[in-house]
């Protein structure tokens, strides 16, 4: 940065979780080799899982974990407020993420079957986005460090952000990964997002989709595909749904397909 | 029972075993393709509120002893750390010991360009690709036609005629821009007029209240304008839709297509040939452009 | 060009020599698919049991060996208001086992575009020429048709080529490297029966092609059929996934992006093998794209491997292997789609 005669910025970074696992937190720790450099890049001002300073003067808010009960949605509109630029940070503030399953399910009926007898109050799940305007998102269950990096060196030096308008299918093609489709097996590589070097196809495991919907994905064909290769329509779409980030698409689909359905009836 | 026997390396940093056959009547040449010359910025001019003119000096004597570049060529911009842009170089080619390059502010490298400051080192590769042909054109008038952002590809090819006036006929500059305030290096239409006799002029689409030029489009400004299509060449550059107008009108007024000649913008990765992300249908805008003559553009499949 | 008679054992005594010094690559069964059928790849063995000359095909080619699909191109080291520019070129040797003919060709293909171009490239060249290639004959698969590219026989661009005569290798020598390597093993000169074998052999593989694409037309009917509705139907199957391209032994088109360390000490300039059909491929800073439908992109692939190739290097790049036609997804078979266009055409 000196060589170009640029003053660097250092952003002061507070990390505020959701609910979720703090997975992606953990994530922001991870790393070792370069830990050092990643947390004297910036300020953390405020971070549960690293450090015990609770500060309010961040300018940058880093993100995770879903919007499901009335005084998360108060905590977030103020720190949107405090904040200049706001990450969400995982699946979970992206796309709702595995909480959002929950609504598919009556609210009582969930909240009876999770906590019994003491039950909490709650609301259908909302990504972070649903709730206050979002500047970036780093999706991923967890999110991968080398793009948190990423994102960091954007905020610090202004290095260009990563963007993977592709499709995962490149990334297990550079691992040299035998299709997963090839095993007989499901993936939502072809129309999920890459950026996170394709770790579950290389593990055997084909892709749920945490990293929500690729660039213009060709639904119309995947529908197809995976149908020819006598995937069942509702487990498709039930692996789509998993991570919230398709539910636009699903929800699309289900408006058409009544449509459709009554269109059939009065014909 | 087996014996040992390893593979003799070959080692491409040696220059000389390039010319070692790879098989049967087969060789090659070994040129490095991805060093680049280490330049300084030793003036940055703002010119409107996108772009800035740059000063490019290559720090190694013998390297810029050796840089020479066409009119048209282009040349990448190194940003340690951020990347790497093709950009056409605008002064003049007998400019010694640096280059002008004006770089507009779109994209990562751009931006970082332009929040550096004087002193600071950057990367050059190059010069790439094809020039516009000023020798053939000599003894004959000139149309210099630009859109826009498109008078930076055009001031080294106006640089040239202006400084080997006397060996071309009439010699009109015409520009047009969307509003007063984007006009590129204003402050040498003067200069241009009066000490070389150009014929310049000069239109906006949307006037502010200071100017009183004419108001139009580009295409309005040849209306004026007399050549014998015989006798004339000319240089479009600015964005597709534009030169593709321009060029329709140079032909109505019987300018054959193989004497204007154009440049093609497109992403590059290498500049080499290589990446094919600037491929136009078969085409390297890289390698056998970026400037080519109207006729070819026009059979370039997805060109404009 | 010299030929030799390799007895089989001896074959195993020669990749066993080259194994004890050398990284070697050759076909090697890794899954069983869905359909029972082994899975192989071209990866490093590290005993002669662990390689499969047997094999039908590999899912991906051995492109990434020459044009690896990460490789970094150089690195800059920054030192307070300076940098330092560092380029490393590969240099360790080693050897491909079992290469077919369609694969050589590539690499031939490959060559002109990176050694004997306006550009040449020391990366790949260090990659080729530290490669020590060996051939291998094969039966063509049902879909492959490389007999049409005309790249199932192949002259030259490797160090040995074999051709399975049961219990020998008929052996082609192609380099002073090769010929030495052979010293070191029992051969014997070629007899006239076994060149009645060899040709026997040929004869098979050329019979062997079932399908056919007819390629000397083709430039001119992808130039006439530019707007045809063909491209509309292909098109909107494709998923701009780039698993041809990836898989493909010619496609050669990449990207570069700079990676910076945390501490702001190092970048790394990294080379990433694309494809025409992703999404962004012909996108410029400030948004525009001069290829956004699928349609387009898809189309511009056809063209680059049937027309533009040919237009710059006299052949086309396609080599008929139809490994793209496997790994797609939404199965679009350059034979269906290129007889699609013929009967437009008609």
């Amino acid at each position: 940065m000196k060589h170009l005669n640029i003053e660097r910025r250092r952003p002061k970074i507070g990390v505020f979780d959701f609910t979720g696992c703090e997975g992606c937190e953990l994530q922001l720790a991870n790393k070792e080799d370069s830990l050092g450099a990643f947390l004297s890049a910036i300020e953390v001002v405020s971070f549960r899982e690293v450090s015990s300073d609770n500060g309010s003067d961040y300018n940058v808010a880093l993100v995770d974990g879903a919007i499901s009960r009335p005084d998360e949605v108060e905590r977030l509109k103020e720190i949107r407020q405090r904040a200049e630029l706001l990450v969400a940070m995982g699946s979970c503030a992206c796309f709702g993420g595995v909480n959002r399953l929950k609504n598919a399910y009556d609210l009582d009926e969930a909240n009876r079957e999770v906590y019994g007898d003491c039950p909490k109050q709650t609301m259908p799940t909302m990504s972070v986005k649903e709730v206050v305007p979002v500047d970036l998102e780093i999706p991923g269950c967890p999110v991968c460090k080398d793009e948190v990096e990423r994102v960091v060196q954007h905020l610090v030096w202004d290095l260009p952000l990563p963007t993977y308008a592709y499709p995962l299918c490149l990334e297990c093609k550079q691992r040299y990964t035998v299709c997963r489709f090839e095993f007989g097996e499901l993936c939502l590589g072809p129309i999920t997002r890459a950026g996170c070097n394709a770790p579950c196809p290389a593990g055997g495991l084909g892709c749920w989709g945490c990293r929500g919907p690729a660039e213009a994905p060709n639904y119309d064909e995947f529908f197809a595909l995976t149908a020819e290769r006598g995937f069942d329509r509702q487990i498709v779409r039930e692996r789509m749904g998993f991570f919230g980030g398709f539910d636009h698409v699903l929800a699309e689909l289900e408006k058409q397909e009544q449509h459709e359905a009554i269109h059939d009836d009065h014909a | 029972m087996t014996q040992s026997l390893s593979f003799r390396p070959y080692d491409v940093r040696q220059e000389h075993e390039m010319n070692e056959p790879l098989d049967f009547n087969r060789w090659a040449q070994l040129k490095p393709v991805a060093k680049v010359f280490k330049a300084m910025i030793t003036n940055v001019i703002r010119l409107t509120e996108m772009e800035k003119l740059f000063h490019l000096r290559i720090i190694d004597d013998t390297e810029r002893e050796r840089f020479s570049f066409l009119p048209g060529q282009f040349v990448m911009i190194e940003v340690p750390g951020y990347g790497e842009v093709p950009i056409t170089v605008c002064s003049s080619t007998s400019n010694k010991g640096f280059i002008e390059v004006c770089v507009r502010k779109v994209g990562t490298v751009t931006s970082v360009l332009h929040r550096a400051g004087r002193g600071a080192k950057v990367g050059i590769r190059g010069p790439f690709g094809t020039h516009f042909p000023l020798e053939r054109m000599k003894g004959h008038s000139i149309l210099l036609i630009a859109g826009g952002l498109g008078l930076a590809p055009l001031r080294a090819p106006i640089f040239y005629v202006t400084e080997n006036r006397s060996e071309f006929k009439d010699v009109h500059i015409l520009y047009g821009t969307k509003s007063p305030d984007q006009e590129l290096f204003d402050y040498q239409y003067e200069s241009w007029r009066r000490i070389d006799g150009v014929d310049i002029r000069i239109i906006v689409e949307k006037p502010d209240e200071r100017w009183k030029g004419p108001v139009g489009l580009i295409t309005e400004l040849l209306d004026d304008v007399t050549v014998d299509p015989n006798e004339t060449y000319a240089i479009v550059c600015g964005p597709p839709v534009m030169f593709k107008f321009v060029c329709q009108r140079l032909n109505q007024m019987g300018i054959p297509m193989d004497r204007m000649f154009v440049s093609l913008e497109r992403r590059m990765h290498c500049g080499m040939g290589k990446c094919c992300r600037c491929n136009v249908g078969s085409t390297y805008t890289c390698t056998d452009g970026p400037v080519f003559d109207y006729w070819t553009v026009m059979n370039l499949k997805e060109a404009i | 060009m010299l030929f030799k008679i390799l007895p089989k054992e001896e074959f195993r005594a020669l990749v066993e020599m080259i194994l004890e010094a050398n990284e070697v690559i050759a076909p090697k069964a890794i899954a069983t698919n869905a359909r029972g059928e082994r899975i192989h790849q071209f990866l490093p063995i590290r005993s002669f049991e662990e390689m499969d000359l047997e094999y039908k095909s590999t899912e991906y080619s051995a492109k990434t060996y020459f044009l690896p699909y990460r490789e970094n191109l150089c690195t800059f080291e920054f030192e307070g208001e300076d940098w330092q520019q560092s380029i490393q070129y590969y240099i360790q040797p080693r050897a491909i086992i079992g290469l077919r003919a369609h694969d050589i060709n590539a690499l031939l293909k490959l060559d002109k575009v990176f050694i004997r171009d306006r550009f040449p490239s020391p990366y790949y060249i260090s990659r080729r020429k530290n490669t020590f290639i060996v051939g291998l004959d094969h039966i063509p698969e049902e879909d492959e048709f490389s007999r049409s590219m005309g790249t199932h026989i192949v002259t030259h661009g490797f160090d040995l080529f074999l051709t399975d005569l049961s219990d020998r290798y008929f052996v082609a020598i192609n380099s002073d490297r090769a010929f030495s390597l052979l010293q070191k093993v029992k051969t014997r000169d070629v007899a006239d029966a076994d060149t009645h074998a060899y040709l026997e052999v040929r004869r098979r593989i050329r019979d062997g092609f079932k399908t056919h694409i007819e390629v000397h037309s083709l430039p001119n009917v992808l130039d006439l059929e530019f707007t045809s509705k063909v491209w509309t139907k292909w098109g909107e199957k494709c998923l701009n996934c780039g698993s041809c391209a990836a898989v493909c032994p010619t496609c050669y088109c990449y990207g570069v992006t700079e990676e910076v360390t945390m501490d702001f000490k190092k970048a790394t300039k990294v080379k990433q093998l694309y494809s025409c059909n992703l999404v962004d491929f012909a996108r410029v800073a400030g948004g525009h794209d001069f290829r956004s439908d699928k349609e387009a992109r898809l189309k511009y692939r056809y063209y680059h491997q049937y027309r533009g190739f040919l237009e710059d290097y006299g052949e086309p790049k396609c080599v008929g292997c139809n490994r793209c036609g496997r790994v797609c997804l939404a199965g679009i078979k350059p034979a269906a789609v290129i007889k699609d266009l013929y009967e437009e055409s008609v």
